[in-house]
């Protein structure tokens, strides 16, 4: 989005700080890793499990040098029993990281739903403002064995955010040659999911009528029932009863919480709610 | 809102929807991506491939205003894969006269974020109803990473030829489609496939 701030610029130099490195000519080890990537997309192909599919990732993982994969969306305010969630973390660290409620917080999480692109955790301090929290979790991911990281953000419009990361085994670091195929890798992975996790659940996304989304998105501005009545010309009781039947689509009782659910589904944009 | 296919020199003054794509063009990749694009008066955006054997796929609304289109450029000639970025294929691009590559797909700056996921949906049903009626097997396409996982989920059988790469633009990535005839199936699975009306070809008379 246009309207980052200050950090923007930040975080997009230490993005391309990370991808700089990579080489643009094919080196001979560049065709390896790609012919390591085809054969991910030919078993993701074959797969119909979240099981086939953990293990393709743990091998393709293993193969590119990396000990840790987690693919996972960042939380599913809806219905959090269709989320998807693969990992291969240590038994304790998965355990820890959600007794502690970290999946919204984690800071590799919020990052990722600042870019497009993959970055390598060592980038995290450039790209938010780290809280005394963050560095708690970054500490014990590091005293669990969980080394040096790359995260692959997946942004599907209309849907909830989510990630697919890869991390090395303590003590050793991440190569600039590791991100382009962690890239692809990532990316397939996540489709793969994704397509496992709409055959499973039928479920279908939360969907408003243009009206109600109207009145959602200048709700999310900041107007009052009144004031969206009058720049829409209806009557103030129409808006409540648009925004009361959004609710009850969302499950919330609140208008903050109908906006933010919008928001983080893609009903309404954030360049929506933001642009004048 | 109407589906236009567009074959021959579409010069951007010959009517207002042609117009309206190539301005549209330059507010998405120049103002708004910062891609290092040729403009003319300041107002279009239009390249060297912008020819005779270049095909259009618009949709236009009511009125004929532009709401999004993709450029279509035959991989049997000079095309963006194969003459500026062969370096994203880990073999040769590949080319031939079933293999079509898509370019410039754009959507209008005008419309809502909701809106412009009913266009996206249309002009990717459009391209893909269109490959079915000329015969196109394989589109191939470079995109920026972000919009990969967009391409992947549409849900249509996508695969990379490359790895990604880092360039001045951003990093980018090659692609093929393959398209057949399950095709729309694929993409109905998963929302995208609206077809709305019998898209309507304008084959250009030759200057």
């Amino acid at each position: 989005m246009p309207r980052e701030g200050p950090k923007q610029h930040e975080r997009t130099r230490s993005l391309r700080c990370a991808w700089n490195a990579l080489p643009l000519r094919c080196a001979q080890p560049r065709v390896e890793k790609f012919s390591r990537v085809e054969a991910f997309v030919n078993d993701v192909r074959r797969t119909s499990t979240e099981e086939d599919l953990k293990e393709a990732l743990a091998a393709v993982t293993a193969d590119l040098g990396f000990r840790y994969f987690a693919l996972t969306h960042h939380v599913d305010v809806r219905a959090s029993g269709n989320a998807i969630r693969l990992h291969n973390y240590p038994d304790g660290w998965a355990e820890w990281f959600d007794e502690q409620g970290l999946g919204a917080h984690d800071p590799v999480h919020r990052a990722s739903n600042l870019t497009s692109v993959g970055f390598a955790w060592s980038s995290l301090e450039q790209m938010l403002v780290l809280t005394r929290r963050d560095r708690q979790v970054l500490d014990a991911a590091r005293k669990e064995g969980i080394g040096d990281g790359f995260t692959v953000p997946a942004h599907v419009p209309g849907e909830a955010h989510g990630s697919c990361s890869f991390a090395r085994a303590s003590g050793e670091t991440l190569g600039p040659d590791h991100l382009a195929p962690l890239q692809l890798v990532g990316a397939l992975a996540f489709e793969a999911a994704r397509r496992m996790k709409r055959e499973r659940f039928s479920s279908a996304p939360v969907r408003l009528t243009d009206r109600q989304r109207d009145c959602v998105m200048l709700a999310a501005r900041g107007k009052s029932d009144w004031e969206i009545a009058r720049i829409l010309g209806v009557s103030e009781a129409t808006v409540g009863e648009h925004l009361r039947h959004a609710y009850e689509r969302y499950g919330v009782g609140k208008r903050t919480l109908v906006a933010v659910h919008a928001l983080f589904d893609g009903t309404i944009g954030f360049f929506d709610v933001l642009s004048p | 809102m109407a589906i236009i296919i567009e074959q021959g020199l579409a010069a951007p003054g010959s009517d207002s929807t042609l117009r309206g794509m190539f301005e549209d063009r330059k507010s998405v990749f120049v103002d708004l991506l910062k891609w290092d694009l040729p403009v003319l008066d300041g107002r279009v955006e239009l390249d060297s491939f912008d020819d005779e054997h270049a095909t259009y796929v618009i949709i236009a609304g009511q009125g004929g205003e532009h709401l999004g289109s993709a450029r279509l450029l035959p991989t049997t000639r000079p095309h963006i894969l194969g003459n500026l970025f062969p370096s994203l294929c880990a073999q040769k691009p590949p080319t031939g006269r079933n293999i079509v590559e898509i370019t410039r797909f754009c959507l209008s700056r005008r419309q809502s974020s909701a809106e412009r996921l009913h266009i996206r949906n249309q002009l990717v049903s459009a391209l893909a109803w269109h490959a079915l009626e000329a015969g196109i097997r394989t589109y191939t396409g470079v995109a920026e990473i972000a919009w990969l996982q967009q391409i992947l989920a549409f849900g249509w059988n996508c695969r990379p030829l490359g790895l990604p790469a880092r360039f001045d633009c951003g990093v980018l990535g090659a692609l093929a489609i393959e398209i057949a005839s399950d095709t729309p199936r694929l993409l109905a699975k998963n929302g995208i496939w609206e077809l709305r009306s019998e898209p309507l070809v304008r084959i250009a008379e030759a200057a």
